[in-house]
């Protein structure tokens, strides 16, 4: 069956509460080790946007790959798209599960306690060990780091598949931190609200018309837009 | 084996349904040609679209899986190739129209006769086109109003001649647009609103695009993006005339006896496989696909694959790729950018389109400001990846942001080329495409003048950080894919003539961006929508006339 016909099927990535493919450990670590990838401070971070819960249903088989368009459950794969996602998710398995066991591994090595036993100091010491680099520095305008990790900011995304598990965990934290809601993460649009963006109440908002960036924009500009008094209100350098 | 009828012969089988495969769908159905479409990627409608990043982004959604549909590539033929997403470009119904942001400037009077202008280029294989542009206008302007664009005729002071103005007025300003045209004036510099594949007015049934942000690779639930796949194919549909089947993948161009195509060979989506006989085939994969299925097609008749006596089918690939400067400003000093509302871009300049040799390379692109990304996937070179410095880049400078992009005009080069991977197939067994590019000199000092001019661009509209961001090699970002099927009136040089119908067999022809001669240094949907229109007509006016009766 064609992709246009796939059904949709009721379900939701908080059907249940915890783990669908975790361990109780597995979860727990994973959700200590996104904590440290996307702290919390005087915002949410990974812990409050349940990227766990993100993470967790993504590998929980290809049930929770592709929303339907609404965001009213979600599609059910078939054929070689299905086939092509099953080997994907199950290499993705194989990394988280070796990855929290090294993860506990490091730990003990360091102060003989599982990662989730150590303080938040030492778990970053362990995913510096992990990632083979220090902990990035704080970012400034003023000195020059280009070049210094990073994915390129490029108009499209990288691919995941050639991904080991410390950037595939960075990257799928920072999926499940920012990404729709409607993949288990990005609990109450948390994410969004962090660094501003005023992002649909809904998959379906993104379809009505309901959802518009309107507000944002400068509709009653015309050209020659530079001399325009909607241009002109604004601060220029 | 399969247990389904055989379908009955049809006067044109068409290979796609995207910006050419529709296009020639709908002129030739509309007059009376009966007409088969075989798309071999699914047939989602509006309603399979809605704002979700990671589902059209991250996942592949749309576009080609990488595991099922892989390619290869590498930068010469000493190395072994690589699989790599390469040119990522949905294989839809509608095709690059789907998800694309819609950017539909025509070719400068300069694009049709660049050999003319600069003369023989070592190292590249610099042509003039066929045609003229006064030959492609009319063609340009019946697309522009039966597709539906917005623009404002006249603002770009490097336009050739038109017949017309646009349908719709042009799409509303962004901040991002804003800081743009404040930094060019600023610098001397002209800018207009982006000509687009959109309607902002009500306009034959459809309604103005919803301004939700989702534009630029995201496929539109609404009416407001033009694509073929909510235009000309529903008019197609429509005559009754033409039968378009999805999921439908062509592994083989057939010939007869006479050397003329007999039809095509394809599978449906459940493996059962069917030859649709035709009096004429039109090729539209792509110009990577495409250059693959008549690599495919090989027979006693043509050993090196359908059409390559000249040995030049897949030869002179260009990519047009995309290279940009990010700006970062300071949330103290300058008003927040939103990259995120409106629709990625809204205005562009051709200031830096015509060549000036004092620049230190030939040719030219248009540049334009966009936003760099939405949540998930924005980033600059340097972003901190993980802890609180992560956290705090990411929170300062989301809404500070934006980037000056340039497509690049590169040049076309007989050793860059899309060829059969001797060691990969895809999940149905077939041979994947190679692409092997190097990108000429001129590529690489084009593409870093421009991106500097960019970062200056960006310093006069107050960033305080400017981060280049050049091509290493080529990676296909922008779907754009030419060249690779050289239209010309040599049949020794080129594999289609100046109606893209092949030199050697007369009644196949090729009507997606594989024809282009030279790359241009603008999107290229509009051209190959004229162009397709215009060849159409051909096969109506004279080629349909000579067609034997199957």
């Amino acid at each position: 069956m064609g992709q246009a016909e796939w059904a949709t099927v009721p379900i939701s990535t908080r059907d249940v509460d915890g783990p669908v493919f975790f361990t109780e450990h597995e979860w727990n670590t994973i959700e200590a080790a996104s904590a440290r990838i996307i702290p919390t401070d005087h915002h949410p971070g990974a812990r409050e946007a349940k990227v766990v819960r993100f993470i967790d249903r993504m590998l929980a088989g290809t049930q929770f790959i592709f929303p339907a368009a609404d965001g009213n459950g979600f599609l059910r794969m078939e054929g070689r798209d299905e086939a092509a996602w099953r080997e994907r998710i199950k290499q993705r398995r194989e990394f988280y599960r070796e990855g929290v066991v090294e993860l506990d591994r490091l730990a003990k090595e360091r102060a003989d306690v599982e990662f989730l036993g150590l303080s938040e100091e030492d778990q970053d010491a362990v995913l510096e060990t992990l990632s083979g680099a220090t902990k990035p520095n704080a970012f400034s305008l003023e000195h020059s780091e280009a070049g210094l990790g990073g994915a390129p900011a490029g108009n499209q995304p990288v691919n995941e598949d050639f991904l080991e598990f410390f950037p595939l965990l960075v990257l799928n934290t920072r999926q499940g931190f920012y990404g729709d809601p409607v993949y288990g993460g990005n609990e109450n649009r948390v994410g969004w609200g962090v660094i501003g963006f005023d992002g649909p109440p809904s998959l379906a908002s993104t379809m009505d018309g309901s959802y518009t960036t309107r507000k944002y924009m400068i509709e009653a500009a015309e050209w020659p837009y530079d001399q325009h008094p909607e241009v002109l209100r604004y601060r220029r350098p | 084996m399969s247990r389904k009828k055989q379908p009955e012969p049809v006067d044109v089988v068409i290979v796609g349904a995207g910006a050419g495969g529709a296009t020639a769908a709908k002129v030739l159905s509309e007059a009376g040609l009966k007409v088969v479409g075989l798309e071999r990627g699914p047939w989602l409608k509006p309603e399979h679209a809605s704002g979700d990043e990671l589902k059209f982004l991250n996942r592949n959604f749309i576009w080609q899986d990488p595991k099922v549909k892989p390619r290869t590539y590498r930068p010469n033929d000493k190395v072994e190739a690589e699989i790599t997403n390469f040119s990522a470009t949905p294989q839809v119904v509608g095709g690059g129209t789907t998800h694309w942001g819609g950017m539909v400037p025509r070719m400068a009077e300069s694009d049709f006769k660049l050999r003319s202008l600069h003369g023989d280029v070592p190292g590249a294989s610099l042509v003039d086109w066929p045609i003229s542009y006064d030959e492609l206008e009319p063609y340009y302007t019946r697309v522009e109003w039966e597709f539906g664009t917005s623009g404002l005729a006249g603002a770009n002071k490097w336009e050739a001649w038109r017949s017309r103005g646009y349908p719709t007025k042009p799409s509303p300003l962004s901040q991002i647009g804003r800081t743009f045209a404040t930094a060019m004036s600023k610098l001397g510099h002209g800018t207009f609103p982006m000509p687009q594949g959109m309607v902002t007015e009500p306009y034959r049934g459809r309604q103005p695009f919803s301004e939700n942000g989702f534009w630029q690779q995201y496929p539109d639930p609404g009416s407001g993006k033009s694509s073929t796949l909510i235009s000309f194919i529903p008019d197609a549909v429509a005559t009754g005339r033409y039968d378009l089947r999805s999921d439908s993948y062509v592994s083989e161009i057939l010939v007869g006896k006479d050397g003329r195509a007999t039809g095509v060979r394809y599978q449906d989506e459940d493996g059962d496989e069917f030859v649709q006989h035709a009096k004429a085939v039109i090729v539209c994969g792509g110009g990577i696909e495409t250059p693959r299925l008549l690599l495919m097609s090989k027979s006693g008749l043509f050993p090196d694959g359908l059409g390559n006596g000249s040995g030049m089918v897949g030869k002179n690939a260009t990519f047009h790729q995309y290279s940009f400067s990010v700006g970062l400003f300071d949330r103290e000093v300058s008003d927040p950018l939103y990259g995120w509302a409106g629709h990625y871009m809204s205005l562009c300049s051709f200031d830096f389109y015509e060549t000036d040799e004092s620049r230190g390379h030939i040719l030219g692109s248009l540049i334009f400001p966009s936003m760099i990304g939405h949540p998930v996937n924005w980033s600059f070179p340097g972003r901190p990846t993980w802890g609180q410095a992560a956290k705090d880049a990411d929170r300062e400078f989301f809404n500070h942001s934006m980037k000056i992009g340039v497509l690049l005009h590169d040049l076309p080069v007989e050793d860059n080329r899309v060829d059969l991977d001797p060691n990969v197939k895809d999940a149905w067994g077939l041979p994947v495409a190679r692409i092997t590019h190097t990108p000429h000199s001129n590529d690489f000092a084009q593409e870093r003048w421009q991106v500097a001019k960019n970062g200056e661009i960006l310093e006069a509209a107050g960033a305080k950080k400017v981060i280049p961001v050049n091509m290493e090699r080529i990676t296909g970002n922008t779907s754009h894919e030419l060249g690779t099927a050289r239209m010309g009136n040599d049949p020794a040089t080129s594999v289609v003539d100046r109606w893209c119908r092949s030199h050697e067999v007369p009644n196949l022809y090729v009507f997606d961006a594989s024809f282009f001669p030279t790359a241009t240094g603008i999107n290229p949907a509009l051209t190959i929508m004229a162009n397709a229109w215009r060849c159409s007509d051909r096969i109506l006016q004279v080629d349909r006339h000579g067609w034997s009766e199957n």
